[in-house]
């Protein structure tokens, strides 16, 4: 399988002077590199070089919108082309979007297909934040709020540019998106294996948000309505549910399937490790942008002590009371019929209501 | 972070909340009353009752006069949503066909 990156990030926010500084990269060749502009003319491709093993396609206006399709096209095509040995046998993919984009259709274009999930694996999201005007972007473009949440690896850019490593923005990141580690980098320096060997589930990374996560969860746990950013961040919420007890697989089939129908536009990420009580051991790995879900995952192992299933949510007027509701209620929905199935069948009914 | 056990409340508890959390999320203005094993919502014109089934209905929704059975969480959330918020479009839940890369 080819890992497919998205890298996004604000207009100006310096997604191709990172990604320019990767190519030259040796840990970063046979890549190839998808460039959405928006606009007619790219210009973007013509200021990247690359070394021989990788290259640079192009496509104009805007993903997330009316060439989505496109993307898909395009991403058969290169592996068509790969096949034939008419370019460089890459072995990843990186789609840098346009600023403009809304990264979660791209996301939904790289799961969806059927056709490319044969070939292609999403890997990662990164996004590039501008230390000095991040703060004032996140506050005035939706857009760039939607682009960090959605992040699994941070990369605050321009921080030569900065005294220090401004707490305002840093702030916003982690309330936005705690799960995301945050890398800042000095004129696009920066370890390619650090941007992307992100993984849905990284052991590594805070696993679930901070006290001060989303719209503003002070001390106790409870809202803080005086946070310094609540009144920004208010429509975005990042939270976590957390079960001691394993959780039934179809009370959270059932769980994600009522999200989906009720919530699903809403709903910019979820990503979870779970203990699901038919397999406690190996813990499921789940991961959701929107209503669409990858098949869960399952590791070999726990990646700590910590056995919880954790299922950590960033939306968008999703409230958490819904979200914990929805799961306390479920789950005592299938384990009540859990319960009278199993007194039935020790009372040794038969399905059509005879007694064996 | 908050944690409430599913055996922390009884069903009908559950239900109440789940209803009232509901009318939250969907951003619909109601009220949700609980009445020992009956529960009672009302938005906008609408008023529904809640009260358990027999089998095979856990639950019985009365809107109208008219009382129907619903099997499941997810089935009584769609018929109130229907009846509170007729615009709503939902979505179904996609499995996506790509593999998930997590270890």
């Amino acid at each position: 399988m080819i890992p497919v990156c998205v890298l996004t990030g604000f207009l100006g926010s310096g997604k191709t002077t990172l990604l320019a500084k990767l190519l030259k990269s040796p840990a970063f060749a046979r890549t190839a590199v998808i460039i959405n502009e928006f606009g007619e003319v790219g210009l973007d491709h013509d200021l990247i070089e690359t070394s021989d093993e990788s290259f640079v396609t192009l496509q104009t206006g805007c993903l997330c919108c009316s060439i989505r399709g496109d993307l898909v096209l395009t991403l058969s095509d290169i592996l068509r082309r790969r096949d034939e040995g008419t370019v460089t046998p890459f072995e990843r993919v990186v789609i840098e979007t346009s600023g403009l984009a809304d990264p979660a259709p791209i996301l939904h274009a790289v799961m969806g297909d059927d056709a490319l999930a044969e070939r292609l694996t999403l890997a990662g999201v990164v996004t590039t934040v501008d230390a000095v005007h991040g703060a004032d972007t996140l506050e005035r473009q939706p857009e760039s709020v939607k682009q960090v949440a959605v992040a699994d690896r941070l990369v605050l850019t321009k921080t030569d540019l900065v005294p220090e490593h401004p707490a305002v923005v840093l702030d916003r990141l982690t309330a936005l998106n705690p799960s995301a580690p945050v890398l800042p980098v000095l004129f696009g320096d920066v370890d390619p294996a650090r941007l992307f060997d992100a993984r849905i589930w990284d052991p590594s990374a805070p696993s679930l948000p901070s006290p001060a996560c989303g719209a503003g969860l002070g001390k106790g746990n409870e809202p803080d309505r005086h946070s310094a950013h609540a009144h920004h961040d208010a429509r975005i919420e990042c939270f976590a549910l957390i079960r001691d007890e394993p959780i039934p697989a179809v009370a959270l089939t059932l769980f994600l399937e009522v999200l989906a129908e009720h919530c699903g536009a809403d709903l910019l990420r979820l990503k979870g490790i779970v203990a699901l009580a038919e397999s406690p051991d190996r813990p499921a790995v789940i991961h959701g942008v929107q209503h669409m879900f990858h098949a869960p995952g399952f590791l070999e192992r726990w990646p700590s002590d910590d056995r919880r299933s954790r299922l950590v949510f960033i939306a968008r007027d999703l409230p958490r009371e819904f979200a914990q509701a929805l799961l306390d209620a479920i789950e005592a929905e299938v384990r009540e019929t859990s319960k009278v199935h199993t007194e039935a069948d020790k009372a040794g009914f038969q399905p059509n209501g005879s007694r064996s | 972070m908050t944690q409430v056990s599913s055996d922390a409340a009884d069903t009908v508890g559950l239900v109440h909340r789940l209803l009232a959390a509901s009318l939250g999320a969907w951003h619909i203005a109601g009220r949700v009353e609980r009445e020992g094993e009956r529960i009672t919502l009302a938005a906008g014109d609408e008023r529904l009752l809640f009260a358990r089934g027999a089998p095979p209905f856990r639950w019985t929704v009365t809107l109208g006069g008219r009382e129907r059975g619903v099997t499941s969480i997810a089935g009584l959330l769609r018929l109130v949503r229907r009846v509170v918020d007729p615009e709503h479009q939902g979505n179904r839940l996609r499995i996506a066909p790509a593999r998930l890369t997590s270890s």
